[in-house]
């Protein structure tokens, strides 16, 4: 019983409860970034971490938080673990902290994160909420990653990765920069939620 | 009174443990941010002045740095056997742009290399590159240095190239102070 709650509440953020496509929240950076797969990437690590280190240490510490302070302590959490990727990344990963720029600190104000602390980490357990975490980061992480493929692609002719170019499309192609701007970030958001939502209008009529 | 003091101190622990966590890591990786900021800046600073093989920070000097850093914007002087580097750091279209500039013994641009740049990938960044900035070279504090005079904007970011057609007339102006 317990091994299928685990599985439930990792495979939800996929789908069911996509941060991203279903819940709708924490768009703002994620349309900001999207224009690079690379930046998905790093993006999505660096979310997954603070989400799943804070709804841990939140479920942990659950017990003991009055219900009168409890937001500033899940802020105090979160800002943490924030400012410790934030650290790491320019230390580590300078030129992906240079890219990535005020949106890493931006973190803090994630609507996810704050999200699955309040709704979810603080009333679940140790092992949910790190289930909760870990599915709702590689949710996130996913559209990103089909969002940066896109439009890193489409906007740039091609795609880099580590300083790789791993595909290119012929030349004849002029890649219309609108992809890489915020436009695009809504173009092809809206593109992916039209798709879902095709594809559960189907599953519905089955 | 007892309910605000027991919130109180919760919110307090909860604030130390939180300190003592970013302390360490801040430690941990100050080091290594330092060392990564200066080398980008020496890597910078060395090639917007070709030829040159060594570089000290103006610093010593303290009433010509002085009055060298009223030019906004100019952060650092670098002195070498070739000319001056200088460290600009201007406001882009997308933050803090900060580039370094070279201007050789005979009072003209020699080179310039951006340190960092916040501008938009494929418009702004555009501008930065190499064979645009190129242009700049041979300019000197005679040249006018507008947008539309004797400087081309890059289609779409024209305020990343006022940007730099700016900091290029203040590594001439500060040039003009030292010499």
């Amino acid at each position: 019983m317990e091994e299928t709650t685990f599985w439930y509440e990792f495979k939800k953020g996929f789908i069911i409860e996509n941060p991203l496509m279903v819940l709708m929240v924490g768009l703002c950076s994620s349309l900001a970034i999207s224009n690079r797969l690379e930046n998905g990437i790093f993006m999505g690590i660096s979310l997954t971490f603070v989400l799943v280190m804070s709804n841990i240490i939140i479920a942990a510490i659950r017990r003991w938080i009055p219900d009168q302070i409890r937001i500033p302590i899940f802020i105090i959490v979160i800002a943490s673990f924030v400012t410790i990727v934030d650290l790491a990344l320019k230390a580590y990963f300078p030129p992906v902290y240079d890219r990535l720029g005020v949106w890493i600190p931006l973190i803090v104000v994630n609507c996810i994160v704050l999200a699955r602390a309040e709704g979810y980490a603080y009333k679940a357990t140790v092992k949910n909420a790190l289930a909760d975490g870990l599915g709702m980061g590689a949710g996130y992480t996913c559209v990103l990653l089909i969002m940066g493929f896109i439009r890193e692609l489409l906007g740039t002719g091609k795609l880099v990765l580590f300083d790789v170019t791993i595909l290119k499309i012929a030349p004849p192609y002029n890649p219309p920069a609108i992809f890489i701007l915020f436009p695009g970030a809504f173009l092809t958001f809206a593109c992916l939620m039209a798709l879902l939502n095709r594809y559960k209008a189907r599953k519905v009529e089955q | 009174m007892k309910q605000i003091m027991r919130l109180g101190t919760i919110l307090m622990v909860v604030g130390l443990v939180a300190a003592v966590g970013l302390g360490l890591t801040y430690t941990v990786t100050r080091e290594k941010i330092e060392a990564y900021d200066r080398q980008v800046e020496a890597k910078a600073a060395v090639a917007a002045l070709p030829g040159v093989k060594s570089i000290e920070e103006l610093e010593e000097d303290k009433e010509l740095a002085r009055k060298v850093s009223e030019v906004e914007g100019v952060e650092k002087v670098f002195r070498s056997d070739k000319g001056y580097i200088f460290k600009i750091n201007t406001k882009g279209y997308g933050g803090p742009l900060v580039v370094a500039i070279g201007v050789g013994l005979n009072g003209k641009i020699q080179g310039i290399s951006v340190i960092s740049s916040r501008e938009t990938m494929g418009l702004g960044s555009k501008v930065l590159e190499e064979e645009n900035l190129a242009k700049y070279r041979g300019k000197t504090s005679d040249d006018p240095l507008e947008v539309g005079e004797d400087v081309q904007a890059v289609t779409g970011a024209t305020i990343t190239s006022k940007a730099v057609a700016a900091q290029a007339r203040k590594a001439l102006e500060a040039y003009d102070i030292i010499r």
